[in-house]
């Protein structure tokens, strides 16, 4: 979940600079074949690691397939989208 | 029978007549639906197509459950969701559109000289993705789950939706079979 800040305050993030992560999340519709594919496209993952991923997010219902600075992951989101996949970003909640 | 086959890097699809109109009516749907009405379009609204399309709101609704699936949030909290929607919305909007004006543009050459026919020197990647759209606006549609295609199989035939559904399976075959060809 996204963090709400009310103005003025000052959030551990911005202190510490945590990064900011993508998340594909699992839907009834797109092919895992082409989920797959779309990760090698727009991440150039090797074909191993774009299938562990799609199964990841498969399985467990969402997977990170990103993590960086705010505009990368804003970027990723919207490529994603542009593909049909189900993304968000986040800050990473992993402290 | 539609194929897709692929000669070194150039794809090419087979269509048939009627298969040519059922994707034409789809990408015009889904066209009018992104907020794009400016056009001589191919289907009469009695087509059960037109009818599943137009079921919800009107055009271009931002409520409609089709657009929020294929121009989602991109954040969980609204106010950031709203914020980046704004600068990247129209965007992403506009890439839609295109690839399912350029597929519409390819699709009328068959459609208007009656007749099914090769449609040479496509974009697969671009055909990829519209017919990933066009499955993902016709899911949204039919509600489709994990048990969608064995409700389909037990679906008597007389069922008024026992054809959107096929047409729905049909196009993730045919997707699938783009795919074979462009990971070979």
């Amino acid at each position: 979940m996204a963090d709400t800040l009310t103005e003025g305050e000052v959030s551990i993030d911005q202190l510490f600079d945590r990064p900011w992560v993508c998340i594909v999340w699992d839907d009834p519709v797109n092919l895992m074949s082409y989920v797959t594919f779309v990760l090698i496209k727009i991440f150039s993952f090797s074909n191993e690691k774009a299938h562990a991923t799609m199964m990841q997010i498969h399985v467990e219902g969402r997977a990170v397939v990103a993590s960086g600075s705010r505009e990368e992951m804003e970027h990723h989101v919207q490529a994603l989208h542009e593909h049909g996949l189900w993304a968000t970003l986040q800050r990473d909640d992993k402290i | 029978m539609s194929l897709f086959s692929r000669e070194a890097d150039a794809y090419s699809l087979t269509l048939s007549i009627d298969e040519a109109h059922v994707l034409i009516n789809l990408v015009e749907q889904l066209l009018e639906l992104l907020g794009e009405g400016d056009f001589q379009h191919h289907y009469d609204m009695n087509d059960p197509f037109a009818q599943l399309m137009a079921m919800q709101q009107e055009i271009a609704a931002p409520e409609d459950p089709v657009l929020k699936r294929l121009l989602p949030n991109a954040y969980a909290d609204p106010e950031a969701a709203d914020d980046f929607r704004r600068y990247t919305e129209p965007a992403l909007r506009r890439n839609k559109q295109d690839g399912l004006r350029s597929i519409r543009a390819a699709l009328t050459v068959l459609v208007d000289n009656d007749s099914a026919g090769v449609i040479e020197e496509l974009d697969a990647q671009m055909w990829l993705k519209v017919i990933n759209d066009l499955r993902l606006a016709l899911s949204v549609r039919l509600e489709i789950n994990a048990d969608s295609f064995q409700l389909f199989e037990n679906m008597p035939d007389e069922d008024p939706q026992k054809g959107i559904y096929a047409v729905y399976f049909w196009l993730g075959w045919l997707q699938e079979s783009l795919l074979e060809l462009l990971t070979q």
